[in-house]
């Protein structure tokens, strides 16, 4: 009789094990000028995304935040840091959204996933130290992306609130749509998926309904309030003059009103009943575990940090991705020798076996077809799929045409939309036009989606839309007969050239939330590791119906 | 060591009525000899080191000494039915009660030890006081205490002793005669309690004096040799710490003088077997005799590393009849031997004894170690608290202290409180060192008790060890991302931050982790100010590389420095050993939890009702339950009682005033 005395996996018990996939050989030269040319150009561009982080903390001001403190109040990542479980790690979502926009970088808003009491949940919480914590355009657009993420998803949410409600001056903006997270709060608790809110300061009007949707509550003593009317408000109202603790004080809810189900002593007793309450929840996660061997990658992972180009016109080979990516570098390609600009097969990433998509060039006809039959066959065995994109669009001109590229790149639009296995995107380089669609990109609702610095996104490439338009203004011109003004089209072909370049980067992207963030390149394995993970909080389960296939 | 002489009456299977690291000492000998061993446990002792020791053991039930150890009757039955043909006492229990022994010879069993009669004689110390003086031992004058009266003419300081018993029960200290007579009535009351018998007597008090103490042995022919002295000087309320041979502390004429009364006060009473003669040595080098101990010494390991000799073995010998097998000529004294006690006590919190399970018992070194614990015993409260004895053999005292002070050092009984600290910081101390170590030692070196171990960079080392555990076993725990790398942040505002309590001081943490590398920030975190803004971050920044980690093993390069560490995680109680010492470290709790929250402002009305009663005005100080007012409500009569201490500030309501549900009733501020 032998005996197991470690948890052994039947992986550990074969002496061969048996994966998928053989380990793929890497030809790149981290000592080559091209490389190094990559690699301090992709340094530079994460300096400027790592200041933008830096500075998201303190959006409120020091005023704010010396305020915050001196109430003896936790700023919102640091509640975040006291919740979750010790030397776990929390992926914020979407952490540079409002970037380029009329609303600070990230919003007012921290969002990601971490793990509290052993389940992975997705927390969210807002910074009263901005505008107090106020709702604003950016953070309602950001809200509601992170309740799709919690209901496609299936994590457990907690919210961290304390917030003024609307930013009354950009109502237009904010109130219509913005019902919709009250409703997005009782559906998920149909759904079975739980929310617990903590009140750790004012819930006003409409926010109110925060705690109100929620399946739990928590009202910090003497600092968490709720109510649709503020004491102003009930005066203008019905003249009843009133304080804020008898209005909606935390003992009134949680003594008289019963809107709060916890009293918590203090900010840290709020966060230990949280703690509680998802410790009794017993959470079980739909999907299966990590099955596939996750030993890490034989290439070093820091070294994606040169594989991409720095200038997203010139190829890169996307294996190189892969190899420090995928557990062990192992990838069973499918179809090599048949359409190979997009290269697809199985491997596995922290043992959670996906099927990969990522482009070597433009799409053809053949890359399409050969793309469409992938997508059915994970679906098929509901396996999950990574898109790397790199991607300048499809193959234009006759030839294309007359070859049937639209047609065949409906296949692939018609496996990517009704492709039910959680999709997550990579953007590793360029997404330009179709090619964005055809490799599942925003549109297409992927589970998460994750972008390199280096990332660009638009229709087409700057410098071809602005020469589409030189092309079209010429031709509006020959249609009017008249002469083309070279000086005046040269000085608008530059300003629009410009224009689309600045609105192509990664920090433009994620500022509008195209985006769940701008991830270090090495990083990649572990961010794409918790998505996976996180994915797999619900059911795996590949679609069998599609759209009419256009044969 | 010596071989053995044929004995007359050869023992061949011997029962070990003692307990711990005596009877394992004891079987040891007795199976090197060829004899069988039989043990005895109480109830509590079941899985007792000492019961896997001896060949088989008899239950004995109960769990203090006296439903177990002290069933003197049930030994004896015991031993008979096992077939055993003699019976060692060890220390303690029986082994000085003259009536046990005699039933045990009337049993037809052999006893280890002395006579009966020699027990009795020299087992009270006012009779043996007189052997010694017939015999011309050195010794002071004692005054006996007729029950009820007083003595006068006592020269002070003086003592008052009991006759019987010892390990300073009935014992107290006289500066001045007026507190005499309270001092004769005490000790004769604590001496009835302790040993049925009140007889006390009075003798100069010695004070700087040091404790010396005559090994004999003698057999039954008429033969008495010494065994050298030993010197037991440092002792905390008269139970020895650290024993040493031969003493370094007295003049070779003294030694010469003690060694000879000795032996003559032995050979005068034809003290058979082995025994302890002790001495006092004054400052001035007045010597006088204490008493003799008819048994085995706790500390006779330091005369077997002095002179060779096994004592058990020569105990044995005499026992059945055989005649000492070695001369007084044979016996030299090679060496310099120190024996220390490691007890479950805690001297820096006043020697509070230490219960429990111990989950980790480790005494590395290469020196003797008797002891009858391992890992996963019980250190229970019914017995006394000796873990282990230490003895370090040198060929100087120097040497003989370094080596013990190393082993010490890396000590570690995890899950039980030791003095393992106190004994290292004494072994390195200069007055120890210097040999200057009158019976007052440990009171004159508060310093000593005090000490927490191992400090600066090295208990850094240990407490890194310790954060680097918790990490490991956190990490290895985490089901669902384990995968990640410790404490990922994408966007990071601060590190793993942790407070541990070290030995009652709180050490603040603050980790952020590499692939085989981490930052730490030692210190108190910057808090916010008045003003609320953060104050000037003061802490340390130590650079660590990782070089191998496993579930109990932490090596780890802190600035440069290789450490490895040891661990023993038990929760959120994290014990390290590294070469420069040992150190436990525990885990501040994240969240306090608070008592259900109490009413903010006081006790309020269950439901609507009339008030009948109001038991409570302003100003009253008023206790957690105390009964504040009684409401009717739905035909009950509503007990409302204060839900903390404090102060009444307002009683809302009178007798017969109409509450509603959820009213609050009296207003109890702070205390």
């Amino acid at each position: 009789m032998r005996y197991c005395l470690r948890p052994c996996s039947t992986v550990a018990n074969l002496g061969r094990v048996s994966k998928i996939g053989t380990p793929l050989a890497s030809k790149l030269d981290p000592r080559s000028e091209r490389f190094q040319q990559n690699r301090d150009a992709m340094t530079h561009l994460w300096a400027e995304v790592a200041e933008q982080l830096a500075s998201v903390p303190g959006i409120g001001g020091r005023r704010y935040v010396d305020r915050h403190r001196k109430r003896d109040k936790l700023l919102v990542r640091e509640r975040i840091e006291m919740l979750v479980d010790p030397h776990t790690p929390f992926l914020e979502l979407s952490p540079l959204a409002g970037w380029g926009t009329q609303d600070p970088v990230g919003v007012g808003i921290a969002n990601g996933i971490g793990v509290v009491e052993g389940v992975e949940c997705a927390i969210t919480g807002t910074d009263m130290t901005y505008r107090g914590g106020s709702m604003n355009p950016s953070s309602v657009t950001k809200g509601q992306r992170f309740h799709e993420i919690v209901r496609e998803n299936r994590l457990p949410l907690i919210v961290l609130n304390e917030s003024a409600g609307a930013d009354l001056p950009r109502q237009v903006d904010i109130f219509v749509r913005g019902g919709e997270s009250f409703r997005n709060l009782t559906q998920l608790s149909r759904l079975g998926i739980p929310s617990i809110t903590v009140a750790f300061g004012p819930n006003t009007a409409g926010g109110a309904y925060t705690p109100g949707m929620s399946d739990y509550t928590v009202f910090v003593k003497e600092r968490g309030t709720a109510y649709l009317g503020g004491p102003p408000l009930v005066k203008m109202a019905i003249d009843e003059i009133v304080d804020e603790e008898t209005l909606g004080g935390a003992e009134m809810h949680a003594r008289t009103s019963g809107l709060s189900d916890y009293l918590a002593a203090d900010e840290l007793d709020g966060l230990r009943h949280v703690r509680q309450i998802v410790r009794h929840l017993r959470w079980q996660k739909l999907g299966p575990g990590p099955t596939e061997p996750a030993d890490p990658p034989l290439f070093d992972p820091a070294e994606l940090m040169g594989c991409a180009s720095a200038d997203v016109r010139i190829p890169f080979e996307i294996r190189e991705v892969y190899v420090r990516v995928m557990d062990g570098s192992r990838f069973e390609e499918f179809k090599p020798l048949y359409g190979d600009k997009l290269v697809c097969g199985w491997g596995s990433i922290h043992g959670f076996p996906v099927g990969v998509l990522g482009n070597n060039g433009i799409l053809f006809s053949e890359e399409a077809a050969k793309g469409a039959q992938f997508i059915q066959l994970c679906n098929r065995t509901d396996t999950p799929l990574l898109f790397m994109h790199n991607i300048t669009g499809f193959m234009v001109g006759s030839a294309a045409e007359q070859g049937g590229i639209i047609r065949n790149g409906a296949k692939l639009i018609n496996a990517v939309a009704n492709s039910s296995v959680p999709h997550f995107n990579l953007m590793v380089g360029a997404s330009y036009g179709a090619g964005n669609y055809g490799m599942a990109g925003k549109a297409y609702n992927p589970r998460f989606i994750f972008s390199w610095p280096n990332h660009r996104i638009a229709v087409m490439g700057p410098k071809q839309l602005a020469g589409v338009m030189d092309i079209v203004a010429r031709n509006a011109a020959a249609g009017r007969g008249v002469e083309v003004d070279e000086e005046k089209l040269l000085a608008q072909t530059t300003a629009l050239e410009n224009q689309i370049e600045t609105e192509s980067t990664a920090l433009y992207s994620t500022g509008r939330m195209w985006d769940d963030g701008i991830i270090h390149p090495s990083d990649t394995r572990t961010v794409l590791g918790m998505a996976l993970s996180a994915a797999h909080s619900n059911e795996i389960v590949g679609a069998t119906e599609y759209g009419v296939w256009r044969h | 060591m010596n071989t053995v002489a044929p004995a007359e009456h050869r023992i061949n299977k011997l029962m070990i009525a003692n307990r711990g690291e005596i009877a394992v000492r004891i079987a040891r000998t007795a199976h090197r000899l060829g004899i069988d061993t039989v043990g005895v446990y109480s109830a509590t002792d079941a899985r007792a080191v000492h019961v896997n020791a001896v060949d088989s053991a008899v239950a004995l039930g109960g769990q203090t000494a006296a439903e177990s150890y002290l069933r003197g009757e049930s030994i004896i039955a015991a031993a008979l039915a096992a077939g055993c043909d003699a019976i060692h006492p060890g220390y303690g229990f029986l082994a000085e009660n003259a009536d046990f022994a005699q039933k045990v010879v009337d049993a037809g069993l052999v006893w280890v030890g002395p006579t009966p009669d020699q027990i009795r004689i020299l087992g009270n110390k006012v009779a043996a006081k007189h052997v010694a003086i017939a015999a011309g031992v050195p010794t002071t004058e004692i005054t006996e205490v007729a029950p009820g009266s007083i003595p006068d003419g006592i020269s002070m300081p003086a003592l008052v002793k009991a006759a019987a018993g010892g390990g300073g029960r009935g014992m107290r200290v006289v500066r001045t005669p007026d507190e005499l007579a309270d001092a004769v009535e005490a000790a004769a009351r604590e001496a009835q309690a302790a040993f049925g018998d009140s007889t006390v007597f009075v003798e100069p008090l010695i004070e700087d004096g040091r404790h010396i103490e005559v090994q004999i042995i003698g057999d039954s022919f008429g033969n008495v040799i010494h065994l050298g002295e030993r010197e037991c000087s440092i002792q905390r309320r008269n139970q020895k710490v650290v024993e040493e041979a031969p003493s370094a502390g007295i003049t070779d004429e003294t030694r010469q003088i003690v060694l000879a009364g000795a032996v003559a006060l032995a050979k005068s009473v034809g003290y058979q077997n082995a025994g302890t003669v002790e001495f006092l040595v004054g400052a001035d080098g007045t010597i006088t005799f204490l008493e003799v101990n008819t048994r085995l010494q706790v500390e006779h390991p330091v005369t077997e590393a002095v002179t060779g000799l096994d004592l058990v073995e020569l105990q044995l010998i005499v026992a059945s009849s055989g005649s000492l097998p070695v001369t007084q000529d044979d016996v030299s004294i090679t060496g310099h031997a120190i024996e220390v006690r490691l007890v479950a006590e805690d001297p820096t919190t006043g020697w509070i004894p230490s219960t429990g399970t111990i989950m980790l018992f480790h005494i590395p070194g290469d020196m003797r170690v008797d002891t009858g614990f391992d890992t996963g015993s019980e250190v229970s409260p019914y017995y006394d608290s000796l873990l282990a004895k230490v003895i370090s053999h040198g060929r100087t005292r120097g040497e003989a202290a370094a080596a013990l002070a190393r082993s010490l050092r890396t000590t570690q009984v995890v899950g039980i409180s030791t003095n393992a600290n106190m004994l290292v910081a004494l072994l390195a101390e200069s007055d120890f060192l210097a040999a200057n170590t009158p019976t007052s030692y440990l009171l004159d070196h508060p310093e000593v008790e005090a000490d927490t171990g191992v400090s600066g960079d090295d208990r850094l080392a240990l407490l890194l060890g310790a954060v680097f555990a918790s990490e490991f076993s956190s990490r290895a725990a985490d089901a669902v991302t384990g995968f990640a790398p410790s404490g990922w942040r994408n966007l990071r505002t601060t590190g793993q931050r942790q407070e541990w309590n070290d030995g009652g001081e709180v050490r603040w943490t603050e980790l952020v982790m590499g692939h085989d590398t981490a930052d730490v920030l030692i210190g108190a975190w910057p808090r916010a100010g008045d003003d609320g803004s953060l104050q000037e971050d003061t802490r340390r920044h130590v650079s660590v590389r990782l070089l191998d980690r496993g579930p109990q093993h932490q090596v780890i390069e802190i600035d440069g420095i290789r450490a490895r560490v040891e661990t023993v995680v038990d929760g959120d109680s994290i014990h390290c050993r590294s070469a420069a010492g040992v150190a436990s470290f525990a885990l501040e709790p994240r969240f306090e939890v608070h008592r259900a929250v109490g009413p903010g402002a006081g006790p309020v009305s269950p439901l609507p009702g009339t008030v009948i009663a109001v038991h409570t005005e302003v100003g009253d100080e008023v206790t957690e339950g105390q009964l504040l007012m009684v409401v009717e409500a739905m035909k009950m009569e509503h007990q409302i009682t204060a839900s903390a201490d404090g102060l009444v500030t307002e009683v809302l309501f009178a007798i017969g005033d109409r509450v509603t549900q959820g009213d609050l009733l009296v207003k109890v501020g702070p205390p």
